[in-house]
């Protein structure tokens, strides 16, 4: 398995200096495929980047967020939940990639243990969480919209 | 079904209010090529989809962008908090003002309210896909345009993360094309419709 993989990804030239073959059939919209195993940011880099990929990191006139979001709780969950969700989008079109689908099950992982204990802080992160302190505590924590004066970022 | 999940996708804390500024970021919440139509543009267009990757993209990004239009409207609001009767006279809020006061309304900063004109559900694949790209380099664009407008560096640290959003996105529409094509004949992807006649 794992050598049929190494063959299926010759990723030939580095992020960005790809070009398509002269040859593609005329009159299709083309946009170059991902390569399997691409290189990735760590979850906390890839969250203020906007994106897990350093291929796809392409800002504009050199503006970018440089520092990473402070370790809060919540931060931390963002930034798993995120690094998720950017491995979802990819594995859609790349569900062959096995490295990929282990760094999602680790990130998994990670999010459901950060998951419990930030519910277990701050109130339910969905309202069928609402009621396991005993009480009903899905409205009163805050919304996420609201200004966190005292957030403690 | 979908599932509130009590937390923006990414942190959002403006310290300095400025409801100019608001009225500008508002056009990514209900302008052309805002959110809210990323968002029904791509939920949309996933019933007529053919292949299963087809379905499971489209619904997947559709549902982030409904998480990005949270984020914009969270701008708005946070923008145009403690509002004074200074910030209300301003000339580039007042319009919106006497319209909406500091709620959030889904509208361009141009002043047309949201319009399903601005997307589009064609209902053949490679053409949905296409129009697909170019409403991410759209939104892409005006995120540009954002960035050059502001001053505000809380609300900048914002936009540079949903412009990058639309790149990756770009990316998973071509390779969604890229899927598709390779399923319909070689020599001619367009001798029929694969969402009627397969």
């Amino acid at each position: 398995m794992e050598e049929k993989i190494q063959q299926k990804m010759p990723n030939p030239v580095p992020d960005g200096q790809g070009i398509l073959p002269a040859n593609a059939p005329l009159a299709n919209p083309y946009v170059p495929f991902q390569p399997e195993n691409p290189a990735k940011y760590t979850a906390k880099k890839g969250f203020v980047r906007g994106t897990l990929f350093p291929g796809l990191d392409l800002p504009f006139m050199g503006m970018v967020n440089k520092n990473e979001k402070p370790a809060t709780p919540l931060q931390e969950l963002q930034a798993l939940g995120f690094a998720i969700y950017e491995l979802v989008l990819y594995l859609d079109t790349h569900q062959q990639d096995r490295q990929a689908l282990e760094l999602f099950r680790d990130y998994v992982r990670l999010y459901q243990e950060g998951k419990a204990k930030y519910e277990a802080q701050y109130g339910p992160l969905t309202a069928m969480q609402a009621g396991t302190g005993g009480v009903y505590n899905w409205v009163n924590s805050p919304w996420p919209w609201e200004y966190q004066q005292e957030k403690e970022d | 079904m979908f599932v509130y999940e009590k937390k923006l996708q990414y942190p959002i804390k403006i310290a300095r209010t400025d409801p100019r500024l608001a009225a500008i970021v508002v056009s990514q919440y209900g302008g052309p090529d805002g959110e809210l139509g990323a968002s029904l543009r791509y939920l949309s267009q996933r019933y007529s989809m053919p292949y299963p990757e087809l379905k499971g993209l489209l619904t997947d990004i559709g549902t982030e962008e409904l998480g990005h239009l949270e984020m914009v409207g969270t701008i708005v609001h946070q923008l145009t908090r403690n509002l004074s009767e200074e910030q209300m006279r301003e000339a580039g809020f007042a319009p919106y003002f006497v319209d909406h006061t500091a709620g959030v309304y889904p509208t361009a900063a141009s002043g047309s309210p949201w319009n399903a004109a601005s997307m589009a559900v064609k209902g053949d694949p490679i053409a949905d896909l296409t129009e697909d790209l170019a409403a991410e380099q759209k939104a892409r664009v005006t995120y540009d345009n954002i960035l050059r407008l502001s001053d505000n560096p809380d609300v900048n640290d914002v936009i540079k993360f949903l412009r990058e959003r639309e790149i990756v996105h770009f990316q998973r529409f071509g390779e969604a094309i890229q899927l598709l094509r390779e399923k319909l004949n070689q020599k001619n992807v367009y001798y029929m419709n694969p969402a009627l006649d397969m």
